[in-house]
Order: structure tokens, then C-alpha cells, then sequence
């Protein structure tokens, strides 16, 4: 009576969820507004360290809004705020005395539609690095390689790295974003949909790609996709209504969840 | 089988019918649509023809002397266009180097800094700049401004820098009147803030904010967000709208003519009065006859070369980056 066996297939044979790992970011009582608009509600959640953390919900249940949280991105718009707490290792994000940009390169993010810079593919991979460590040319070039392998794109773009960044295909702009996002070795990395504007190839790599950056970073990610979650997950949290219904483990969320609304989102019954 | 082709035969029928007469207006309506073109085309050679059939005289009988000569002597009948030329290029770069700064600095505050409350009132002020007419620029200039600008700024300015290498020639103003190339260059520095910020407030609005919030992600200031990837993602339309105040500012005429100071004289001093083409033109149109006419028309083909080469400046630059 829980998912439906497309779904289920594609639970097997994956990655259990480690519950022990550390939490490196723990949500407190966390309230959102865009202006009048009260968009998550008493949010609290655990992300545990190097594992992929899935946010799946209908449209417009603050998933995004949650992740848009913890890089304090939101703070771009004068008419959102908000109130509690994330920790990010003990040291509270929403602190208006946090020093906003240095946050940002220990967050990286990842959006719907590829962003490349205008500018060369090295650059693009370069650009965050330069702007927090004064690396001589050598190191930076290690350092944008490295990046770009762990970002499965260095074997396509290894002779065109003085080429534009926007002369790329999506996916591989996307990919490069990501080997953007890497080189400044964040300890965090937020996926907002990440392969909703990709075509099915492309999708594929890239959620390779996330169950290969689990190695070295904790993952969050918010996906309408419920067969994505399922296959590159090791938590889910399901929220409605800017509120967090369920969280635990994705096997668990998928196969036996406890609440009423949960499953019925998962089986398809509205959403 | 039959049931269903009588209906479409029918049809098709009446439809050929009606199709008769539309024909007929439709190749009118070509026609119209053809001689509309074609007669943009043909005023524009008419103009250039016309320009460079009165101008003609001066160019044979002063040959290329003419563009290199200082000269501008009625008395004489010598004419020479290289203080003109100079007074344009002149004024129009100064209108540039003050002017895109402030227009760049102008769009950047209103997409990305102000709040919400203080865009519309700036971005309505910066429109109505537009909408003010060039001679009201000119008498601002000439009554007001100038006499402020001889008072604040030329006289101590002039005191200062006298004797100094380079800026003490930049930089001095024999006689502080307040009119000259730096006055015109100023006044038309205003006249193509509202053309250029505006086009580039436009096009940095366009800019999908995904962009904008992944530079903000990866941890830069708004400086570098504009610096490394808003201004340059908008470059090319930015480029354009340069080169469109560049048009304006190398053509404008009214405003000038009152706060250039109408000086034939080639002058090291960007306090000095000097001239523009248009400036010495709309001067001097009025008796003209004879050769002073015909050097005039000439002026008239060296500013359509000017533009003209400003706009293919502008293709190439546009091209260049859209490469890169």
C-alpha cells in the first residue's frame, strides 16, 4: 500500500542511511515570511555530514524556501526574513552578525537553470577561488582540474578551458557550475532542483555526480522528482504547507511512512 | 465516401471565390510596404548626395587640406574643419567619460540596490532628463551653470595648475567664462545620462536573477557580482547604448552652440572655447553664401563620416564581444 513499484525499484540496492553521522546543519524552530506571507512554519531538521538530504513536496511547500535559508540567499529580497536558528556547525547562520559572503563560499549552491559566468570555462571554475585564497598559478590550476574531474568534466573540456563558458551544453554547464561550487571546498552543497531544465542524459550524470560528491560533502537537495529522491537519497524530509510532515530515512519515508499525508504524496494521490 | 468530399469540394470553391479580390489588395499592400523602404533609402541618398554635392567646392578647392587646416577666415575665404572636428571628437569623449560612469552607476542602483519605494521616482526623473528639450539644456548651461562653473571651478582650478607641466595646459583658462569644451562636454554628459542609463537598467533588468543569485552564492560583493558577471553578461547591449549617446553627443547641437564659446582657435586647454561642427553650422548658416556655404555643407559630409564610422564601430565592438 506505500510506493508504487517503480518506485521501489528504485530504493534497491542503494545507500543505506547512516543516522549516526554528525549533524552539520541542525534547523531550530526555524520561520519564514515573504512579507506578509508566513512560507515555513516551526521548521526543525537534522542534515546529517556527507549524506544526500532530499526535500520533496507539492509546489509552493517551502522547499526551496527552506534551502534558500541556509546561504542566507533570501537576504537579496528586503521583504523576506527569517526567525530561529540554523547551525552550521554550532554557529548560527540567521546571526545578523555573520559575515554574509564568507558564509556563501562555505555554502555552495547549484540552481534549476545552469548559471555559467561570462567568462572562460577556467575562469568559471577559478572565479570563487580567487576571491578567497591568493593561490599562485600552479596551485590554482591543480586546484580548477581537480574540480573539474570531480565534477565529471574535465575529459570534455580539458582542451577548450580559454573557450566561453556559455558555449557549452546545458548539462555540461551545469556540471561546470558544479565544479564552481567544489573549488571553494564547501562543507555544504544546496541543489535547487538541479536537473529540471536537463534532458534525461544529462540528468543522469549529474545525479551520478551528486551520489559522487557525497564522498566529500553534505548534500541537500530539493526535487519534484520522487523517483530522483529515491535514487540518490539517504534522507528524505516531505514538507506541505511550509511545514516539514516527515523526515527519516529514505527507505523508510518511501516504504513505510508513518503519516497519512506522506503517503499519499508518495503513491500519488495528490501533489 | 462521397458524403464527405462534397462538403470539402464546396468549400474549396467558395473559398477560390472569395480569394479574388483579396489578391489584388494584397499586392497593393506589398506595393506600400516595398515604396515604404525604399523611400527611407531614397531620402538618405538624397541628403548624402545633396551634402556632399554643396560641399564639393571646398573640398576640391582646398583638397585634403581642408580636414587638416585650422583655418577659418570669412574675410580670406580659407577655411580649414580641424577645429570643428576637433571641438566634437573633443566634447563628445569628455560627454562619455563623465557620462557612462554616472549612467552605469545609475542602472546598477536601480536594479539591484534601491528599494522599492525609490525606483519608481528615480527611474521617472531619469526619464524626464530625456524630455527635456536641448535648448533648455543650453540656456541652463549658458546662464546658470557657466557662471557658476567660471566661479568654482576654472578660477581656482586655472590659479592652481598654473605653471605645472601637462595639467597647467589642460587645465588653464585664460579668461574664466565658464564657457568651453569641458562646459559642453558636461552639458551633453547630462543629455545622454537618461539614453544610456536607461538602456542599461533595462538590459541589466533582463539578467534572469538565477545568475545574479548564483554569483551573490558563491560568496561575492555586490561590487564583484557587477564587476565580473552582470556588466559583462550585459556588455554588448551595454556597448550599444554607449554608442547611441556617443550619436547624440557628436550631433547634438542646440545645447552646445550656447556653452561652447563659438572660438575658432585650436587650444591645448579643455577650459578654452572651442567649437563642434554642428556648433559652427548652426552658427554661421544663416549668411553664409559662396564658399563659407560650401565649406559649411563640407563640415556637414565630415560629421556624416563621423557618425558613420561610430556606428560601424559599434557593429564591430558589438560582434567582437558576442564572439568572446
Amino acid at each position: 500500500m506505500s510506493a508504487s513499484p517503480a518506485l521501489r525499484s528504485q530504493l534497491s540496492g542503494r545507500n543505506p542511511a547512516d543516522e549516526s553521522a554528525p549533524v552539520r546543519i541542525a534547523v531550530k524552530g526555524l520561520n519564514f515570511y515573504y512579507g506578509q506571507f508566513h512560507g515555513l512554519k516551526n521548521v526543525d531538521l537534522n542534515f546529517h555530514d556527507r549524506q544526500v538530504t532530499a526535500l520533496i513536496g507539492p509546489s509552493g511547500c517551502g522547499k526551496s524556501t527552506l534551502l534558500r535559508t541556509f546561504n542566507r540567499i533570501y537576504s537579496l529580497y528586503p521583504e523576506q526574513r527569517a526567525e530561529g536558528q540554523i547551525l552550521l556547525d554550532g554557529q548560527n547562520v540567521l546571526d545578523p552578525k555573520i559575515d554574509l559572503n564568507e558564509l556563501r563560499s562555505r555554502i555552495g549552491m547549484v540552481f534549476q537553470k545552469p548559471t555559467p559566468f561570462p567568462m572562460s570555462i577556467y575562469d568559471n571554475v577559478a572565479f570563487g577561488l580567487r576571491l578567497y585564497e591568493k593561490l599562485p598559478k600552479s596551485e590554482l590550476d591543480g586546484r580548477v582540474e581537480d574540480s573539474l574531474r570531480k565534477a565529471a568534466l574535465w575529459e570534455e573540456v580539458k582542451d577548450k578551458l580559454k573557450q566561453s563558458g556559455m558555449g557549452l551544453s546545458g548539462g555540461q554547464q551545469q556540471r561546470l557550475c558544479i565544479a564552481r561550487s567544489v573549488a571553494q571546498r564547501p562543507e555544504v552543497i544546496l541543489f535547487d532542483e538541479p536537473t529540471s531544465a536537463l534532458d534525461p542524459i544529462s540528468t543522469g550524470r549529474i545525479e551520478e555526480l551528486i551520489e559522487q560528491l557525497r564522498a566529500e560533502f553534505t548534500i541537500v537537495i530539493v526535487t519534484h522528482n520522487m523517483q530522483q529522491a529515491a535514487r540518490i537519497s539517504q534522507f528524505t524530509a516531505f514538507m506541505y504547507l511550509g511545514e516539514v510532515i516527515e523526515f527519516g530515512p529514505t527507505t523508510k519515508i518511501f516504504m513505510n511512512p508513518e503519516k497519512r499525508q506522506t503517503q499519499d504524496y508518495i503513491t500519488g494521490r495528490f501533489g | 465516401m462521397t458524403a464527405l468530399t462534397q462538403p470539402i469540394a464546396l468549400a474549396r470553391e467558395s473559398r477560390a471565390t472569395r480569394a479574388g479580390p483579396s489578391r489584388g489588395l494584397d499586392r497593393l499592400f506589398r506595393g506600400a510596404a516595398y515604396g515604404s523602404a525604399i523611400l527611407v533609402l531614397l531620402v538618405l541618398v538624397g541628403i548624402l548626395a545633396s551634402i556632399i554635392w554643396g560641399g564639393w567646392p571646398a573640398f576640391a578647392e582646398f583638397g585634403p587640406g581642408f580636414v587638416t587646416s585650422s583655418a577659418w577666415n570669412i574675410g580670406t575665404e580659407q577655411y580649414g574643419a580641424l577645429v570643428a572636428i576637433i571641438g566634437t571628437l573633443a566634447s563628445a569623449l569628455i560627454a562619455l567619460v563623465i557620462g557612462v560612469p554616472l549612467s552605469i552607476g545609475i542602472a546598477i542602483y536601480l536594479t539591484q540596490l534601491a528599494p522599492g519605494w525609490a525606483r519608481k521616482p528615480v527611474a521617472m526623473t531619469i526619464e524626464l532628463l530625456a524630455a527635456v528639450p536641448s535648448i533648455i539644456y543650453g540656456m541652463w548651461g549658458l546662464f546658470v551653470f557657466a557662471p557658476l562653473f567660471a566661479q568654482f571651478v576654472q578660477t581656482p582650478v586655472s590659479n592652481l595648475v598654473e605653471g605645472m607641466p601637462i595639467v597647467g595646459t589642460l587645465f588653464y583658462a585664460r579668461v574664466p567664462s565658464g564657457v568651453g569644451i569641458l562646459t559642453a562636454g558636461i552639458i551633453l554628459a547630462i543629455m545622454i545620462v537618461p539614453f544610456v542609463a536607461s538602456i542599461t537598467r533595462d538590459m541589466l533588468a533582463q539578467i534572469p536573477t538565477v545568475l545574479r543569485e548564483s554569483a551573490f552564492g558563491i560568496g561575492c560583493t555586490t561590487w564583484e557580482v557587477m564587476r565580473h558577471v552582470l556588466i559583462p553578461q550585459a556588455s554588448v547591449s551595454i556597448i550599444g547604448a554607449i554608442m547611441l549617446g556617443l550619436g547624440r553627443a557628436l550631433g547634438e547641437t542646440m545645447a552646445v552652440t550656447f556653452v561652447i564659446g563659438n572660438a575658432n582657435r585650436l587650444s591645448a586647454s579643455i577650459f578654452d572655447p572651442g567649437s563642434t561642427i554642428a556648433s559652427r553650422i548652426a552658427n554661421e548658416f544663416n549668411e553664409a553664401d559662396g564658399m563659407q556655404l560650401n565649406a559649411l555643407m563640407a563640415l556637414g559630409c565630415i560629421l556624416f563620416v563621423i557618425t558613420f564610422v561610430v556606428l560601424i564601430l559599434a557593429r564591430t565592438l558589438t560582434r567582437r564581444v558576442k564572439i568572446a
